[in-house]
């Protein structure tokens, strides 16, 4: 199959240089930039959903301007930028980072073509079906059963999904032949990260494509006639917590092995690490449940099970606090900083790049302690399915993960066009405007979900909302504003680096490393059978139990599907 | 492998302090009696004629305890005649109610404003919660799960008196 020899494939002159060769700038630019159309698409829905939230808003302009479709705007907001939108970016990113630092070209190339066309077919379906199908379509990124959408929905899912097991794949191989040319050697850590990360993806996966296959594509092209809604959501949520570690393990890749460069500092240290993103393997997936705490279908014994392993997920994000709290510190103290905290406004500010993962951090704060108190139980029946929630994950994924993405883009961008970046000044001020507008935002969002307002509704014409609730879902609208204008500064710098920027891309170097720095952790750490065997034992543990409470074979009973726009049963 | 003192030291405060987060939820659950809701039965959404959902509504027990039998659908929740459209449902201060729920045709949510009860209605089972009423007052019942184009005005009235 592989008619040319790797040997003759092209590779830069140096793992570091900013400078892609061509086959680069083609395979890992069509990711990044098809990423970032996909993300156009869903994050310009997000600031007129706060409008449509506003109470006040919505008295004065009834007929909101543009995407007056809220709850199809929910769905497309979630599809492209939760699903489309990190997937593309994250296989591009993972291809660089993996053929730079191992030092050889991805196995397999067609393969990655192949792959790449698979998920760019599902995005037009996609695109596709919520253009044409507005009202069928408008089952959200969750998709729960018994709402069935029309099958292309499920057909665009399923090619993403399977353009990310072929990448996965070819990231695997490539490994595998480094690693048999170094036996004795530790992968470097950015590819260890992602090992873990498509590791985890792969078993997660499972569960997503068999509620696809089995239950919602079926149903929706008519050859079932009746699906098990508490089974869906069981099988949705195996996928859609590790889902979530999907997203934030490739922002750390950047965290862990460039930021420290970047800022000027170093990483503390390499082996903690490596046993922080070994937790995440583990206890990433066997957790799902905790979306669950309030569905009728699963025991408290099993939720409280959960509960417990997500705590226990949380630990390896807190050592990634200090590690990279650590080298942010000695990064400040490089630059002069001589007191307890002035490291900490002692950091290149004025470089986006930095920036934009500094503000992305400071929001994972709150998004991490809001994290724990979603885990914790009980207090969870205060917060589930109110707007404390997407106020929850829009510091992690819509903060932390998306702006050191967009951090990403800034030095990888130019290196794709071959232009330097239009205006560092205006990425600078669009990652300050997204702080702000994400910070406003959640408190805003919480807040109102702390006083009754429902997630994903159109509260802007709900009739109970209350004073409290009318105030904070207001000020969300404020932060919708801003927002907007943060995400229109992105895409003029992104088009402005496209087709107007003259100067030519600067020579710079990539914080890619070739060689791990890390020698005392136990070289059986990358005995990747072990960890599936011990996460095999988890899942079993963890899930079996809540399977088997879900899975009815003999009550004769079956839910009737059933098609957003009219909530009747289909014929 | 060696970790460094500080990282020692912060590891150990990171799991006291996660340590305490499980007590607390490991007391709630003992002590408070704070219940994350449990199977009760699954049901036929089309054949509710055999059961308490036939009759939805409140049934008074003893003293000042109650149940209430309510269903959801698209887009409204359904508590029997007499209680009207969207249904206001009356308690005097201090009952305890337990509320069993289920949904006919899609996912629902049922929260009770200022009150700590929350359920996923997922149709084909039946969810439960009690609720202790003590301050007097109106508080609205509201769908929190999306449930097709009306799901933002599907609401109930609970009126505590």
């Amino acid at each position: 199959m592989a008619s040319i020899s790797l040997t003759q494939i092209e590779m830069p002159a140096s793992p570091r240089t900013l400078k892609l060769v061509r086959r680069e700038r083609l395979l890992v630019g069509a990711h990044i930039l098809t990423a970032f159309f996909a993300l156009m698409i869903g994050i310009f829905m997000g600031p007129f959903q706060t409008f449509h939230r506003s109470p006040t808003f919505v008295q004065y302009f009834p007929t909101i301007p543009v995407f007056s479709y809220y709850y199809q705007a929910v769905t497309a907001h979630g599809v492209m930028n939760a699903l489309f939108f990190t997937t593309f970016f994250i296989i591009g990113f993972m291809y660089f980072v993996t053929e730079r630092s191992l030092q050889r070209p991805l196995r397999f190339q067609q393969a990655a073509w192949v792959a790449y066309a698979s998920m760019f077919v599902g995005l037009v379906t996609m695109l596709a079906v919520l253009l044409l199908e507005p009202q069928r379509s408008a089952v959200l990124y969750t998709f729960y059963p018994p709402m069935i959408a029309p099958a292309p929905f499920y057909l665009g899912l399923v090619l993403l999904v399977l353009g990310s097991w072929i990448a996965s794949a070819i990231l695997f191989f490539t490994y595998r032949d480094w690693k048999r040319e170094h036996p004795n050697e530790r992968v470097p850590l950015a590819v260890f990260i992602m090992l873990v990360t498509f590791i985890m993806w792969d078993v997660a996966t499972i569960g997503v494509a068999i509620e696809i296959l089995f239950m919602l594509l079926p149903a929706s092209l008519g050859l079932l006639r009746t699906v098990d809604p508490q089974l869906g959501r069981t099988l949705f949520w195996f996928f859609g917590h590790p889902l979530v570690y999907f997203w934030l393990l490739p922002a750390y890749v950047s965290w862990y092995t460039m930021l420290p460069k970047q800022a000027g500092g170093r990483l503390f240290s390499e082996p903690l690490a490596r046993v922080a993103f070994i937790m995440f393997l583990l206890f990433s997936v066997p957790v799902g449940v905790h979306h669950q705490f309030s569905d009728p279908g699963i025991s408290a014994s099993s939720k409280g099970l959960q509960a417990f392993l997500t705590l226990v997920v949380s630990i390896p994000s807190f050592m990634t606090a200090f590690n990279v709290g650590a080298a942010l510190e000695s990064a400040g103290r490089n630059n002069g900083a001589k007191g307890l905290i002035d490291w900490v406004w002692k950091q290149r500010w004025s470089d986006p790049v930095v920036a934009a993962q500094l503000f992305g951090m400071l929001n994972f704060i709150a998004g991490g302690f809001s994290g724990i108190i979603n885990a914790s139980s009980q207090l969870n029946a205060t917060v589930h399915n109110t707007s404390w929630v997407p106020a929850h994950f829009h510091q992690t994924l819509g903060s932390a993960v998306t702006l050191t993405y967009i951090s990403v883009l800034y030095w990888m961008l130019p290196a794709i066009r071959g232009r330097a970046l239009f205006s560092k000044r205006m990425a600078v001020w669009q990652a300050a405007t997204w702080f702000i507008g994400m910070t406003l935002f959640g408190l805003a969002m919480g807040e109102a979900g702390l006083n009754g307002a429902p997630r994903r509704s159109i509260t802007g014409t709900a009739p109970y909302v209350t004073e409290p609730m009318r105030f904070w879902l207001d000020v969300t609208a404020v932060s919708g504003v801003i927002l907007l204008i943060s995400s229109i500064l992105l895409y003029v710098n992104i088009f402005g680096t496209l087709f107007l920027s003259r100067q030519p891309a600067p020579e710079g170097e990539v914080p890619i490393t070739t060689k791990s720095g890390d020698t005392t952790s136990p070289l059986w750490f990358e005995r990747w059978g072990i960890w599936l065997g011990v996460l095999a034992l988890l899942l079993l543990m963890a899930y079996g139990p809540v399977f088997a409470e879900t899975l009815d074979f003999q009550s004769g009973w079956n839910i009737q599907r059933y098609v957003p726009s009219s909530n009747a049963p289909m014929p | 492998m060696e970790l460094n003192r500080i990282e020692r030291y912060w590891l150990l405060a990171v799991t006291s302090v996660l340590g305490a987060f499980a007590a607390a939820t490991i007391v709630a659950v003992a002590f408070f009696g704070i219940r994350l809701p449990s199977p009760v039965d699954r049901i036929d959404p089309r054949n509710l004629e055999q059961t308490e959902f036939a009759r939805p509504g409140i049934r008074q027990l003893a003293g000042n305890r109650y149940e209430a039998y309510i269903i959801a659908k698209s887009w409204a929740f359904e508590a029997g005649p007499g209680l009207g459209t969207p249904p206001t449902l009356r308690f005097p201060v201090g009952s305890e109610v337990t509320f069993y729920v289920t949904s006919i045709d899609v996912m629902h949510g049922f929260q009770i404003e200022g009150h700590t009860a929350n359920l996923e209605l997922v149709p084909g089972q039946i969810a439960r919660t009690t609720v202790r009423f003590n301050r007097p007052g109106k508080y609205s019942i509201i769908c929190n799960h999306y449930c097709g184009a009306g799901h933002h005005v599907m609401y109930a009235t609970v009126q505590v008196e």
